[in-house]
């Protein structure tokens, strides 16, 4: 068996979706897509060659003349642009290379159209436009031998699904991909750290706290303190879900670290479940100052601070 | 910057040199700041270990690359008494230098790999290597 | 003697900087006991603010000159521990050895709380 080629950097969308030579082949063998198919397709490639361009005009007339597509052309440079690449493309659908350039250049076309926000929907009705135009010009045309016209015809068929297959493929690919860059965006989101009164910070976490975000708390909460002099922070894990044995440990190093710089910090939040967790992993949180929730620790930290909240009297109230 | 760079360690005054060494040459690698403390840190207790335990021997600093990660790597040799029992010695609060018995534990911690050998009459040596995120 | 001591009114003042040998902190602490004997000092300020590195020596060290002064009768305080370095003691398990030491963000925090504490004892007195 010779060893697989891999998709090489003159095929940069294929590499990058890495879809190799192995996968193209198993799909064509459960299409059933073989020789015979190809010499069809090639038998009919003259007449192919003819329709082209008039069907990919009419089909973007059609496409066109729906205003929730119009929106996704704003300018008929694009149009061109677009309708240029369609018309090569099928013409190139019965020239028999169905090679890695072809396959390329079927991702490159899926990636502009996702691109621009076309729906997989109106984008996939394409082909079923083509085909019906296609069929009935091909019917026309083998008047005498439909039989003929049938064989074609399937023929045409199985390509346009493995080319179907290729666009799913190019949409699902850039959907992941987006999903991959919001989800790293998120991990990057920095806890606010806010400053409530002098000398005191309130970091409200939420989130999953796992390792890279729990040092960047760290980071921040420790520089937070050297810049705004706090002598008492108050971490709020109400939004945090979990809080496994390396979170609490990291938890506990920050308060260690806080209070080597003379402050002090009282966790908030914590749910009974994660506080039954803990005790179950045998960690102590004694050396911490924590409150059921972010007003009892508010109260703590005033009071820690020396401030007293008076009531403003009645009478001034009036006023 | 030069592959690797020897300090001598023979008295404490050797333990700041070789300090203000790593950090420099970490701090040319791209290290973060509290990285350059983690490294200075866990130099100045191997270096300190030396000077207690076999009054001389070396520390050894060099660069180290495994794919696209750079790495920092800390070797401190002697050829003192050796240490008789590795597993105890580390553990947190044992010494027999009347001190806080926290040098070579803590420096594993501090540290993202960590190497020991030693035997009695044997000398130590330990390596320890800090990674680049 | 590397290390520089201050003295302002109670207080002594020490700023230990990165280049001290385990020499030299060894003489800061022979040098503030004294000192804290000859002034009468209420308080001892151990200035670690350019510190960039805090190893077990450092540490026990300065926990022996705060047991040594408290012993004749003043307060120590470490100021200006700063973030990466208290994260690595930390690490280090260092902070634990630091419990009974008063640890504060900077010098003017320190003095703020040696002159709260000394109005504190001036009343029950």
């Amino acid at each position: 068996m010779n060893e697989e080629r891999k998709p090489s950097a003159e095929w940069p969308l294929m590499q990058e979706m890495g879809i190799t030579d192995r996968e193209i082949a198993r799909h064509q063998a459960f299409l059933e897509f073989g020789d015979e198919d190809i010499q069809e397709l090639m038998s009919i490639n003259e007449l192919a060659q003819k329709y082209a361009d008039p069907i990919i005009e009419d089909f973007y007339k059609h496409l066109l003349s729906f205003e929730e597509a119009r929106a996704f052309f704003p300018n008929p440079e694009l149009i061109e642009r677009v309708k240029r690449a369609q018309k090569a493309y099928f013409r190139r659908l019965t020239q028999g290379e169905y090679d890695q350039a072809y396959i390329e250049d079927r991702l490159k076309i899926g990636a502009v159209h996702e691109r621009i926000g076309l729906p997989v929907k109106l984008y996939l009705g394409m082909y079923t436009f083509y085909l019906r135009a296609v069929a009935a010009r091909l019917f026309e045309a083998y008047r005498d031998a439909p039989e003929r016209a049938l064989e074609a015809y399937l023929s045409l068929m199985k390509v346009v699904f493995l080319d179907i297959g290729l666009a799913i493929d190019t949409y699902i690919y850039r959907r992941e991909q987006l999903i991959r860059q919001q989800q790293e965006a998120m991990r990057e989101l920095p806890t606010p750290v806010l400053q409530v009164r002098d000398r005191l910070l309130i970091l409200p976490i939420v989130g999953v706290l796992e390792s890279h975000r729990a040092r960047q708390l760290t980071e921040q909460l420790l520089n937070s303190i050297s810049a705004t002099r706090a002598k008492v922070a108050i971490l709020d894990i109400t939004g945090v879900p979990i809080v496994d044995s390396k979170v609490a440990n990291h938890l506990l190093q920050t308060v260690s670290a806080a209070r080597l710089m003379g402050t002090t910090v009282i966790l908030t939040g914590l749910s009974p479940s994660i506080a039954q967790a803990l005790v179950v992993l045998g960690m102590d949180l004694s050396p911490v100052k924590t409150t059921v929730d972010l007003q009892s620790g508010l109260e703590e930290a005033e009071r820690l601070l020396g401030y007293k909240l008076i009531p403003v009297g009645e009478g001034m109230a009036q006023m | 910057m030069a592959d690797e760079v020897r300090v001598m360690i023979q008295s404490d005054a050797d333990i700041v040199l070789a300090r203000q060494q790593a950090r420099g040459l970490a701090k040319e690698l791209g290290f973060s700041a509290s990285n350059l403390v983690v490294i200075a840190t866990a130099l100045s207790e191997l270096a300190r270990n030396i000077v207690q335990y076999a009054q001389c021997g070396e520390i050894l600093l060099s660069r180290i690359e495994h794919g696209n990660r750079r790495g920092f790597v800390i070797i401190a040799r002697d050829q003192g008494p050796g240490i008789a029992d590795i597993e105890r010695a580390m553990q947190d609060g044992y010494s027999t230098g009347g001190g806080l018995g926290l040098g070579l534990p803590g420096t594993k911690r501090l540290m993202d790999e960590f190497e020991i050998t030693s035997g009695v009459g044997q000398g130590t040596t330990v390596r320890a290597t800090k990674w680049m995120r | 003697m590397k290390a520089p001591i201050l003295k302002i009114g109670p207080y002594l003042i020490a700023s230990l900087q990165a280049e001290l040998t385990d020499t030299d902190l060894l003489e800061l602490q022979d040098a503030l006991v004294e000192q804290v004997g000859r002034f009468r000092s209420r308080g001892v300020i151990l200035d670690v603010t350019t510190l960039d590195v805090m190893d077990s020596f450092a540490t026990r060290t300065l926990r022996n000159i705060a047991q040594a002064v408290g012993l004749r009768g003043a307060d120590a305080v470490i100021a200006g521990i700063r973030p990466e370095v208290a994260l690595a003691m930390v690490q280090l398990g260092l902070d634990l050895r630091l419990s009974c030491v008063r640890t504060t963000l900077d010098l003017e925090e320190a003095l703020a709380i040696l002159d709260h504490e000394s109005k504190g004892s001036g009343r029950r007195g």
